[in-house]
């Protein structure tokens, strides 16, 4: 036999018992062809070019799935930002689009199409403006469309009227879907330094360095190293090192073979396999989990963030070193509402915002999926947005901001989106202002790091 | 629906043929929707990749008498060559793992899967079929 009974058992057992799946295959599709003077002929080129690509993209993961024997989550697809396709239109005129995308999406099967974005780390266009102002409108009227804005990156500093104009698009997007727990800000991210490969949605785009389709991976598997740490037992860190990245190891190749399959039969090229860790509000299937595996009581206890930074470390190291095709975030997630280990943590109190924020440092993204009360001031959220932004900017990393100014609630209450969305527990904010800092507008100009050249 | 050049050449042609000098833009969409939902497409290539290769099918459950003999018998029926068995009773466990070579099998995996998941309902176990390019990528570097 070519493979030892315990290596195939193994298998079996990640995928049976520990919920290991690959968390998605994204198909990345540039829209720069589609860009007309006329926004019903923008919008058939759209509609033609999503549903050509995507008509085969669901049934082809679900051949790949049943042919290796680990189910693929989600199957989604990204399309290049649309400020870009659309940079000469109006408002209203993106939030028909939007509408177009939304309906492409359904027509395709598919949960989730983002790309709803722009890039303005350094100054608008009009086109990137109008597009901003349509986002409490397209996020409130369609089901499916994700919507990302960076508004800061190393190379450029950080765009404070971004900021500013963000929050309080925020707070509009809550208000306009207030029914549904204000559901629209979780399909809104707003980035520092965002990769453009990234498979992950709300906050995955096609790039423009992107080829003409594109597909990529986001693998998962929390479960998995949870119960590779508990079968450890009391070792060393350095040893206990070793065990996350011997488990993503394997993780990550499988991820890299059902990727370049999929795309082997939609005939296009593989573009890369993100090896970050995201959970799901099932049990055992969390974040939190793994970190209280590793030795803390609860998230939030002092300990955390260290735990957190070595098991993203040893996640990039394994992955890395099982494939050639690493990209987008890479690292571990640690969504609020998606992770039942979190939303406790955040119940207890034990988890404050001012902790999220520190282990947004040392983790692959940021402050994501995070409720607050609906009365915040849009300056704080300003404020909120700004400090994950240096912490990208001088560590030249990504970071993000998926908050949810849930409207009408307060600390106590609970936002419920079911499915992978998850609930969150509404986190207390700080009371203290921060206007006369945020309002003074401009950009906070490139650091030290930016000077690489 | 794809339409190659030479598909959107024909349609455009009998769409001239027919319309000639009074084509009008309601007149050439009215044309063009029928002949393309006329049109008749060729039939999608079948998938050959998946019936071809190695599988691992693994099964376990509780122990009972007939369980090998089960599932070779059904994969003889679909002409599938076993290149090699490991089989361990653990406790009351019935544990066995095949090597199959389904390149002569007339069905593609998806079949087969679907009738050992019936087999594994009549004896009360569990099946799985996977591909073995998984086991050789993640164990093997």
């Amino acid at each position: 036999m070519p493979f030892e009974f315990d290596e195939i058992l193994e298998t079996i057992k990640m995928t049976e018992i520990e919920h290991f799946d690959i968390r998605t295959v994204t198909l990345g599709i540039s829209l720069r062809d589609c860009a007309d003077r006329n926004v019903e002929v923008t919008k058939q080129k759209i509609y033609d070019k999503v549903t050509k690509y995507g008509s085969n993209h669901v049934k082809f993961a679900r051949e790949v799935e049943s042919k290796y024997g680990i189910s693929i989550a989600n199957k989604r697809i990204s399309i290049t930002p649309l400020s870009i396709v659309g940079d000469a239109f109006k408002a209203d005129e993106f939030v028909e689009i939007a509408k177009v995308l939304d309906k492409a999406a359904m027509e395709v099967g598919v949960d989730y199409l983002a790309g709803y974005s722009a890039l303005v780390q350094k100054g608008f266009t009009n086109g990137e403006l109008e597009l901003i102002k349509s986002i409490p409108f397209a996020l409130s009227e369609t089901g499916r469309v994700c919507s990302s804005i960076n508004v800061a990156s190393t190379k450029a500093g950080i765009n404070m009227d971004a900021i500013n104009m963000m929050s309080q698009i925020i707070k509009d997007t809550a208000e306009k879907t207030k029914e549904r727990d204000s559901i629209g800000c979780a399909k809104l991210v707003v980035f520092c330094n965002v990769p453009e490969d990234n498979p992950f949605v709300a906050g995955a785009f096609h790039g423009v360095t992107e080829p003409e389709v594109v597909l990529n991976v986001g693998i998962s598997g929390p479960g998995v190293v949870l119960d590779a740490i508990k079968t450890a037992g009391k070792v060393d860190l350095q040893q206990l090192a070793e065990v996350i990245k011997k488990t993503i190891f394997k993780i990550t190749r499988a991820g890299e073979l059902m990727g370049r399959k999929v795309a082997e039969k939609h005939g296009i090229p593989f573009g890369i396999v993100d090896i970050s860790l995201a959970p799901t509000p099932a049990q055992g299937d969390s974040i939190a989990d793994i970190l209280q595996a590793m030795g803390v009581q609860y998230v939030g206890a002092p300990g955390t963030t260290a735990a957190l930074a070595m098991l993203n470390d040893s996640v990039k190291k394994a992955g890395l070193m099982a494939s050639s095709s690493v990209g987008g975030m890479s690292g571990a997630f640690i969504p609020v509402s998606e992770d039942a280990g979190m939303i406790y943590a955040a119940k207890m109190g034990y988890l404050s915002l001012e902790k999220l924020e520190a282990m947004t440092a040392v983790c692959s993204v940021g402050l994501d999926m995070v409720a607050v009360p609906g009365d915040t001031p849009a300056t704080t959220i300003a404020g909120i947005i700004a400090d994950e932004c240096a912490i990208g900017m001088i560590n030249d990393k990504t970071t993000a901001v998926r908050i949810i100014p849930a409207y009408g609630k307060k600390v106590g209450d609970f936002v419920d989106y079911g499915g992978l969305l998850g609930q969150a527990p509404i986190m207390p904010v700080r009371e203290l202002r921060c206007d006369n800092l945020v309002l003074r507008g401009g950009r906070i100009p490139a650091p030290m790091r930016s000077l690489t050249n | 629906m794809k339409l190659s050049e030479d598909d959107i050449r024909r349609i455009t042609l009998s769409a001239i043929d027919e319309l000639g000098e009074k084509a009008s833009p309601e007149l050439v969409k009215k044309v063009v929707q029928r002949s393309v939902s006329n049109f008749e497409f060729e039939a999608p290539k079948t998938d050959k990749d998946l019936s071809s290769g190695r599988v691992i099918l693994t099964a376990y459950g509780l122990n009972n008498p007939g369980i090998v003999s089960a599932i070779a018998n059904a994969l003889c029926k679909s002409n599938c060559d076993i290149q090699d068995i490991s089989q361990k009773i653990m406790q009351e466990f019935f544990t066995m793992i095949m090597l199959i070579d389904i390149t002569n099998c007339p069905k593609d995996l998806k079949d087969l899967q679907d009738e050992m998941s019936s087999v594994a309902n009549q004896l009360n176990i569990k099946i799985f079929m996977q591909h073995e390019d998984i086991f050789r990528f993640m164990h093997r570097i």
